[in-house]
């Protein structure tokens, strides 16, 4: 870690660029406490200064105040409607999808859904805007405010819902989406930059100008992109045209996700050589026309990448010597500072200026809950407000420096008034006149704060203006506003005169001194988010500093020089038994894993003999005793985790993220059921029977239990089995998947390394003649887990029951047809990113993978083509490499089938898209991922396990129908859900007979303990995996 | 292939949803109204059911995970039930009336069978939606085994008996049917054990994307709760 404040020493730019370079990526989730130590001397001002910027702030905020006409239109929206109530939640649902949807039903289903559950009469007039009061349903619906004001049936609550039930609903829906309108046209200045131009005449007039923002999503697929690039370029040429000449000229902003499908660090190859040439071409153009271009700032994730690109941007010759091209840096990132250090390097070195607008940053939300779902170790912003806030004063203070200035021309981008004032104050101490820095603001908010400020000064203020269709604008911007609510909070405060001045001019350093700690206790750590356990670890794969160590470790796996050479373990002995199997790589059959030898008849008997000897004494050892050995068992997992991935590389065709996802679950498995076992095992339970006795229990083991397992999670299903049963007290004997077994091998190592005894757990690699079935008919078998098809599962059911012994529990999780339903409030780009990922990723071959997407006929033109698109977009290739979206199939008998269904469905579906398959396909076993439209579910008898998508399309009418025939297919492992209308979700809910139900977000990826995972029906028999009822199926409740 | 399910598991499928969306605080007070008219040792044990259920599987649990995520588990029955008992003594028939009210208080619709479940379902019957209790005649009991749309039996019976049915309903295609037995009927001690609902329902897990529809609040609450 560098020491901050040495970013305040003039030669610190002189530094070579490289070792600057080197300081960014190892802040990415610095040590938020010991990194805010580093950055509180910059920030922080002395006592004159202190009073100096809180009289400033204190000064502007009483002018705003002042100031009749002071509150805009949104700033009004957002103190009526605040997001901390319902309503202004709902409100902003409903402006964030009403507008796209096409039909008429769902339209008006999706209003009363909204206007149903929440008091919208309370607003009504609450507020003094017009705009807000014209927003307020009441006026909209029936412009009838007199009727609400009389309140003449005394309950106000409930009018809207009324007149919802009584005004005809083409009434309701037209003056909703006027209602839409009239906000649209608040949030974007204009739909062409010709009209912003024209609208924006008034505050140019005043001294603003604009960067202009063709705001949208980003794009999936290459039509999309180059649909965003024509837009991005019509705007430079309409600036171009522009003839005002009084202030500033106005500049494009520019995000570049919306420039290339695939702007993310996998595919560098592509963005550094792609992208680049968009980016170049736009950037010559607005060069020629001299209009500024900015590139927007997107998630953590990202930025490395994005500064590479700059860079190679800012070096060639279509930027040198230009001075317009700029970025924006975002406050709440820990890399900030170090990151403009280098740009202040890099133009210093080139000669030139970068413009660069300092944001505090608007995915902070998406950030914290990304990391806390990866296991990420650590945060890339901060957790506090006023942590940011500091982080914010020190890249200013940084980046008013006198030998910065002349390298950095800063854009101070914020709404706050005392970072404002602050700003001001700090650019007067160090001697920056007005020309050498500006103030930036959105559209629609803050107007009041720099009226006041650009009256009494001579500074530039540039207005971030989003442009362009309102039904494409609003969704995306309230949708920035919902996912970052805690943004809107001090516009809220500012404009609410309840709230006292002197409340607003804390000094973010003072706030932040007086906590107990620098970081927010409140929003734990990924690692410590679960209260009574460990969650796993994950690496970030995208950032350089995370990875880079991390992917060294693996590689020392990755030769052919590594093989793995494996047998049955019993008794712990390596059992030689002669049969020796090599495991190829399922992406290069040239490439061997490993050996191992297969278990005998006589060792599986050995096994069963040892493991039924153990039983008594490893099921009286107390529940604690052996949670620990689960514990242990996860700590040598993270602690051979290069290993781990590099066997799910190379024995299961796993992809990078796939394998890390693997090992993670395999460790949450661990760490869970020890301490459930802890919970619910430890100790007697005492309850009162029904006769009205006390009477105590007590969760014992029930003899041997038999593990089989599928090779598509080889280490997470086969360990979270093995690990429930030994920590309830059985003995194990696991049978992995022939496929995939030198993992398992390793996982039982690191058992019996963890304290697991070795007459207690047996492993027993093999096929289902030689393996499977004598663990399945030894009458001594007292229960079995068992994860694969549903053939297979009924096959060991029988073999089971016709032990001539009493029945055991039969804990199977078996195949599913899964379903994905989508309807016209749900946001396409989302769906698809969504559908793609459910389908595709792990090569389709997860129990949970979408099967089949039924989308509302409405949208369907929209998003299959998209679908296509995006498949376009994927990358079929080696697992272990970075820019792979989707590996191989396990092996020559499942490509066989999946490409016969392939044939059977061009001849009977219709082919929606294929994706290409890699030049060197042929050396594995390699499927296109493919999809079809078919005309319904029932075209599919049984489930296809690899990457392969059906599509239906469905009337909204007939949405029961589709659950029912989802239903009548018998399986009910997982379904995922697309809509804005929750009453429409919960009706899907309600009726379909699924384990798993996927909200609005993907449907793979079921995390232990979060959502426990298994199906019902022809899907399994339940309890769910990683849930708070398995383990009770492992045991026995004894009376005592 | 369309496979013909006998009348009564129709019937049971049918009435399946909307007994199963009540919940078991609906199901509850339906049940409650029935139990002045079993007799005590009877009553005993269904007022025991109930509350048990209440205890285990009544609220849905909200399950700790990242912050923008709403993650739920909560229970559902399994579907027809067939609840019988090769024991004709009292205490069997206590033990009987626990499965019946085990399997009802789940969520499933339930089948009994002969003089002893059509004692039981008389008493039920008025007091819950049709077709949510049906009693069989012992000459209809094959075909309910035999159906592939049984979700699961509960049996007071020996364990040679046991491992007869467990073998003919292995034999079956389709789902796996559930065997719930009890084979000690003067004890009932799995039946009248904490954990024996768990048997009749599968487990539903709803994870939701909050950070879609409606932002992201648990977080903003987060970083301005007062420390």
């Amino acid at each position: 870690m560098f020491k901050a404040i040495e970013v305040l020493q003039p030669n610190f730019i002189q530094r070579p660029l490289n070792e600057l370079w080197q300081l960014i990526s190892p802040l990415y989730n610095m040590d938020e406490e010991k990194w805010l130590n580093e950055l509180l001397p910059l920030a922080k001002p002395t006592d004159a200064a202190l009073k100096t910027c809180t009289d400033a702030a204190t000064q502007l905020i009483e002018q705003v105040r002042k100031d009749d006409d002071s509150m805009s239109m949104i700033d009004a929206l957002l103190l009526e409607y605040s997001l901390d109530t319902k309503e202004g939640i709902l409100l902003m649902c409903l402006a964030e999808a009403l507008m796209r949807v096409p039909d008429k039903a769902t339209a008006d289903a999706f209003i009363k859904d909204r206007l149903s559950v929440a008091d919208w009469a309370s607003h009504a007039k609450n507020s003094d805007s017009f705009f807000v009061n014209a927003s307020t349903w009441g006026l909209l619906l029936t412009g009838k405010i007199v009727t609400m004001d009389e309140k003449h049936d005394g309950t106000p609550a409930n009018l809207v819902n009324r007149m919802v039930n009584r005004v005809s609903e083409p009434v309701i829906r037209k003056a909703m989406n006027q209602a839409m309108k009239i906000m649209g046209h608040q949030f974007v200045l204009g739909r062409s930059i010709e009209e912003a131009l024209s609208r924006g005449k008034s505050y140019r007039d005043k001294g603003y100008t604009y960067s202009f923002d063709m705001l949208g999503e980003a794009a999936l697929t290459a039509a999309d992109a180059d649909k965003y690039l024509k837009s991005y370029e019509q705007a430079v040429e309409s600036v171009g045209r522009d003839t005002y000449t009084k202030g500033y000229r106005p500049t494009i902003s520019i995000k570049l996700s919306a420039l290339h499908p695939r702007y993310e660090v996998g595919s560098e190859e592509r963005v550094m050589t792609e992208l680049f040439e968009s980016v170049k071409g736009l950037i010559t153009k607005a060069r020629a026309l001299n209009v500024g271009i900015t590139i927007d700032a997107e998630e953590a994730d990202r930025l490395e990448l994005s500064l590479q690109l700059f860079e190679k941007l800012y070096r060639d010759e279509s930027v040198q010597g230009w001075g317009l091209f700029g970025l924006v840096i975002q406050a709440y990132s820990k890399r900030a500072l170090p990151v403009l250090a280098w740009l202040a390097a890099l133009a210093k070195e080139q000669g030139d200026r970068i413009p660069v607008r300092l944001v505090k940053g608007a995915y902070w939300d998406s950030e914290i809950k990304l990391c806390q779902q990866r296991g990420i170790n650590g945060y890339p912003v901060y957790t506090r407000k006023e942590a940011t806030d500091t982080s914010y004063l020190a890249c200013a203070r940084f980046l008013l420096s006198e030998h910065t200035r002349a390298n950095i021309f800063p854009q101070f981008a914020s709404h706050n008034a005392h970072t404002i004032a602050t700003i001001s104050c700090l650019a007067q101490e160090l001697g920056a006149t007005t020309q050498e820095y500006e103030f930036q603001r959105l559209h629609g908010m803050g107007d009041a704060l720099y009226n006041s400020l650009i009256k009494g000064n001579d500074i530039c203020v540039r207005i971030y203006a989003p442009v362009g269709s309102h039904k494409d604008l609003l969704p995306y911007l309230v949708r920035r506003l919902l996912e970052n609510g805690a943004n809107s909070s001090f516009v809220h405060r500012l404009i609410d005169a309840r709230c006292p001045v002197s409340e607003l001019v804390d000094h973010p350093v003072t706030t932040l001194e007086s906590r107990k700690s620098l970081a927010n206790p409140n929003i734990k750590l990924p690692i410590d988010m679960f209260a009574e356990r460990k969650n796993s670890f994950g690496p970030n794969i995208e950032i350089a500093s995370d990875w880079g160590p991390f992917k060294a470790k693996i590689d020392a796996f990755m030769t052919q020089d590594t093989q793995w050479r494996a047998y049955p373990l019993v008794g712990g002995e390596k059992v030689e038994t002669g049969q020796t199997h090599t495991v190829t790589s399922p992406y290069d059959h040239s490439e061997t894993a490993g050996q191992i030898d297969w278990a005998d008849a006589a060792t599986v008997t050995k096994a069963i003999d040892l493991a039924e000897a153990a039983y008594p004494a490893w099921s009286s050892r107390p529940a604690s005793e052996r949670a620990d050995c689960l514990d242990k068992t996860a700590d040598l997992m993270e602690e051979n985790y290069a290993e781990l991935i590099a066997l799910c590389h190379r024995e299961a065709g796993k992809t990078i993220q796939d394998s890390i996802d693997e090992v993670r679950e395999a460790v949450d498995f661990c760490r869970y059921y020890a301490q459930q076992a802890r919970t619910n095992f430890a100790a007697p339970h005492t309850f009162t029977n029904y006769l009205g006795q006390e009477q105590s229990v007590q969760m014992t083991g029930r003899g041997v239990f038999t593990c089989i397992s599928p090779w598509n999670f080889p280490l997470a299903i086969f360990s979270g089995q093995v690990v429930a049963a030994l920590v309830v007290g059985n003995t194990v004997v696991a049978k992995p998947a022939e496929q995939t077994s030198l993992i398992a091998v390793r996982a039982i190592e690191m058992m019996h390394q963890a304290g697991v005894p070795t007459d207690v757990l047996h492993l027993l690699p093999g096929d289902g003649a030689t393996v499977g079935a004598p663990i399945t008919s030894d009458k001594r078998i007292a229960g079995l887990a068992f994860t694969g098809s549903t053939g297979t599962a009924q096959l060991i059911n029988r073999t089971l029951a016709a032990r001539g012994v009493a029945p055991v529990p039969v804990i199977a999780e078996t195949g599913g047809q899964n379903a994905m339903l989508i309807d016209s409030t749900s946001l396409p780009e989302q769906v698809v990113r969504d559908a793609v990922r459910s389908a595709f990723a792990s090569a389709g071959q997860r129990c949970s993978a979408l099967r089949v997407m039924f989308v509302q006929e409405d949208i369907a033109d929209r998003v299959i083509p998209m679908i296509k698109g995006a498949m376009q977009e994927q990358s079929v290739g080696l697992p272990y490499l970075h820019s792979t979206d989707v590996g191989p199939v396990i092996d020559k008998k499942a490509q066989t089938m999946l490409l016969e269904h392939i044939e059977r469905m061009k001849v009977e579906g219709k082919l929606i898209g294929e994706t290409a398959l890699p030049a060197f396909a042929d050396k594995g076993t390699y499927v296109a991922p493919a999809a079809f439209e078919i005309a319904s579910i029932d075209q599919l008898t049984d489930e296809k396990f690899g990457p392969i998508l059906h599509v239906v399309r469905y009337k909204a009418k007939d949405l029961d129908k589709i659950i029912d025939t989802i239903n009548n297919s018998g399986f009910g492992l997982t379904m995922g859900v697309h809509s804005r209308n929750e009453t429409t979700c919960a009706r899907i809910a309600r009726r379909a007979r699924v384990g798993n139900l996927y909200i609005n977000r993907d449907q793979v990826g079921a995390v232990v303990g979060v959502q426990p995972f298994g199906g019902q029906g022809l899907s399994g028999t339940g309890p769910k995996a990683g849930g708070p009822h398995y383990l009770q199926r492992f045991a026995i409740e004894k009376q005592l | 292939m369309t496979i013909v399910q006998p009348v009564q598991i129709q019937v049971a499928d049918k009435v399946f949803e909307a007994w199963d969306s009540l919940g078991v605080q609906g199901r509850d007070e339906l049940l409650a109204r029935t139990l002045t008219l079993f007799p005590e040792a009877q009553r005993k044990m269904a007022v025991w059911q109930i509350a048990n259920a209440q205890q285990e599987i009544a609220d849905t649990l909200t399950m700790e995970g990242p912050t923008g995520e709403n993650n739920e588990l909560s229970t559902q029955g399994r579907g027809a039930f067939l609840c019988l008992s090769n024991d004709e003594s009292d205490a069997a028939t206590v033990g009987l009336v626990g499965q019946v009210f085990a399997a009802l208080i789940a969520g499933n619709p339930v089948i009994t069978v002969g003089l002893k479940g059509q004692e039981i379902m008389d008493k039920i019957a008025t007091s819950v939606p049709e077709g949510v209790i049906q009693n069989i005649a012992e000459s209809a009991l094959d075909s309910i085994v035999e159906a592939n749309n049984l979700a699961g039996i509960a049996i007071l019976c020996d364990d040679a008996a046991a491992q007869v049915l467990n073998q003919r309903l292995a034999a079956k295609s389709g789902l796996i049917c559930q065997l719930v037995i009890e084979n000690d009927s003067q004890n009932l001690t799995t039946i009248a054990a904490p954990h024996y609902i768990l048997r009749f329902v599968t487990e539903r897990a709803i994870s939701i994307n909050t950070t879609a529809i409606g932002g992201n609040a648990t977080l903003l609450e987060l970083g301005s709760l007062d420390e």
